[in-house]
């Protein structure tokens, strides 16, 4: 029967990692909804990902600021340091990957009048679909504090690359027509994007098998 | 990917990171072996303070014991130099073997054996004498034939107390502050040429400054001795050592405690990632 000497200090660690989660679902939800208003082109939906972003921006202020007194006051060790460790990186990976979100919402914006080809927009939202649930996936992994599960994280991110290495094919595709290369060219970004926060999904399984074994190890990635 | 925190039995051994505690380009693997200790046992008549214990501690590094209080930590330290002889009903079995030779062995002259392996206590127990005759008692007694001025010069700069003492040295010991007097029992302990220092909370009565000058003496020192320290406080092992030793407490049925060690590896390691369970629970404050 152990008993928790370090109530406090563990109370303060518990609940930055729910900041933390609270930040992870709110990128998740932005990355979706970017996805959307690409799609929609519905202006209303870059405003919600714009200001969503500014309160993920204020979660990884009050993070690090918080990380910052924790690791001041009470020198976390063991697992409790893997769980700051792991934090800051986290904290550092969520708010890159509004950003993503962000960019692909300000594309969506600057896109709206240009005529579109369906083909480009069809595998974008299929890597909208491929790259949610890898966020998902990587969140549920840290809160269940699951080594085993992460381990699917590269595989369910080559799909991702595959698509945004063949997004040039289409985008040549479209050198016919003026506007419709100005929006394919953006949409080379948009795909980026997209691979990125596949990439940074599988950073956080990363972390979740650091976490739990204290390794630290890069899983192996799609580089074909 | 399987996790490794697990209970199990004692771990032992890995390979040691000097790192932000020491920046000589130590080989760790292969240090060699000062105390080679197997199935330790220790008793205070009919009390098992400490059960089956192996450990080896490794030349020009500092060891840390850890553990709660009643672990048996400090009667692990003092079998390194029979200082548990002066306990009465005190009895060990077991192997501890320092270079080779049993330190038990009938032809040991435990006299020889705190000379070669000097002890600080956590208390500074300086004698009430003046510096001077501080460092250079245990010389005279041993029978030191060299120039005192020199030896007493030459342990207080390698205990970082020259600078401070050099015109007091006929004063009284006790004049000094706590953290000099403490200093001065680390020079009183070089001064006889030891192989090996053990220190008992060298730093546990005295203030954060105090407390980071011995911590910074003792990374100086290691490049010539051995050390091995028990400490309470896991930060200051964490900052100093190399090698970590977490001894535990087992409860018997009728409320008896006997220390034993649980895991032992790189200092980086136990503090970062412990291979056993309990060690996590202790560094990370659960337990009790």
């Amino acid at each position: 029967m152990t008993t928790d000497q370090r109530p406090e200090f563990h109370a303060a660690l518990n609940s930055l990692e729910e900041t933390t989660m609270d930040m992870a679902d709110r990128v998740e939800k932005m990355v979706g909804m970017a996805v959307r208003s690409l799609v929609t082109s519905d202006n209303s939906l870059v405003t919600e990902v714009i200001s969503s972003d500014d309160k993920v921006d204020e979660l990884y202020m009050d993070i690090r600021s918080r990380w910052m007194q924790i690791m001041a006051r009470q020198q976390p060790m063991g697992r409790d340091l893997r769980m700051m460790a792991a934090i800051l990186e986290l904290n550092n990976t969520l708010e890159r990957m509004g950003d993503q979100a962000v960019n692909i919402a300000r594309i969506a914006r600057a896109t709206a009048g240009l005529p579109r080809e369906e083909t480009i927009l069809a595998k974008l939202v299929e890597m909208g679909d491929l790259v949610k649930p890898m966020i998902r996936t990587s969140i549920d992994c840290f809160v269940r504090r699951d080594a085993d599960e992460c381990l699917l994280l590269p595989a369910m991110d080559v799909p991702v690359d595959v698509l945004n290495r063949g997004m040039w094919k289409h985008v040549v595709e479209c050198g016919h027509d003026q506007p419709l290369l100005e929006w394919a060219t953006r949409m080379v970004l948009v795909s980026r994007a997209l691979e990125r926060v596949g990439d940074q999904a599988v950073d956080i399984g990363e972390q979740v098998a650091f976490l739990m074994t204290g390794d630290h190890h890069e899983f192996t990635r799609y580089t074909g | 990917m399987s996790i490794r925190l697990e209970s199990g039995p004692v771990v032992v051994g890995r390979a040691v990171s000097t790192g932000a505690a020491s920046p000589s380009p130590a080989s760790p693997e292969t240090a060699p072996v000062i105390f080679d200790i197997k199935g330790l046992n220790v008793y205070y008549r009919d009390f098992h303070a400490v059960a089956d214990t192996d450990l080896d501690i490794h030349r020009n590094e500092i060891t840390a014991l850890i553990g709660p209080s009643g672990c048996g930590k400090s009667t692990v330290l003092r079998c390194f130099n029979r200082m548990n002889d002066l306990i009465d009903g005190a009895r060990v079995e077991g192997r501890v073997l320092y270079h080779g030779i049993d330190l038990y062995g009938p032809a040991v002259d435990a006299v020889e054996v705190r000379r070669r392996i000097g002890m600080v206590f956590q208390k500074p127990n300086p004698f009430p004498k003046s510096v001077y005759e501080n460092i250079v008692f245990g010389p005279k007694v041993a029978g030191w034939k060299g120039n005192l001025d020199d030896l007493v010069e030459e342990s207080l700069r390698r205990a970082a107390l020259w600078d401070e003492v050099k015109d007091k040295l006929d004063g009284s010991a006790l004049d000094l502050s706590g953290g000099q007097q403490q200093r001065l029992c680390i020079a009183r302990a070089i001064a006889t040429s030891p192989d090996v220092v053990l220190m008992d909370e060298p730093c546990s009565a005295l203030d954060p400054i105090a407390t980071y000058r011995i911590e910074s003496l003792m990374r100086e020192l290691k490049e010539q001795y051995t050390i091995v320290v028990v400490t309470h406080n896991m930060q200051q092992a964490a900052r100093v050592s190399d090698r970590t030793a977490f001894f535990s407490v087992d409860v018997g049925e009728e409320g008896q405690r006997t220390g034993r060690l649980v895991e032992y590896d790189a200092t980086d390691q136990v503090f970062t990632a412990p291979s056993l369970k309990e060690t996590e629970d202790y560094i990370t404050g659960r337990f009790g």
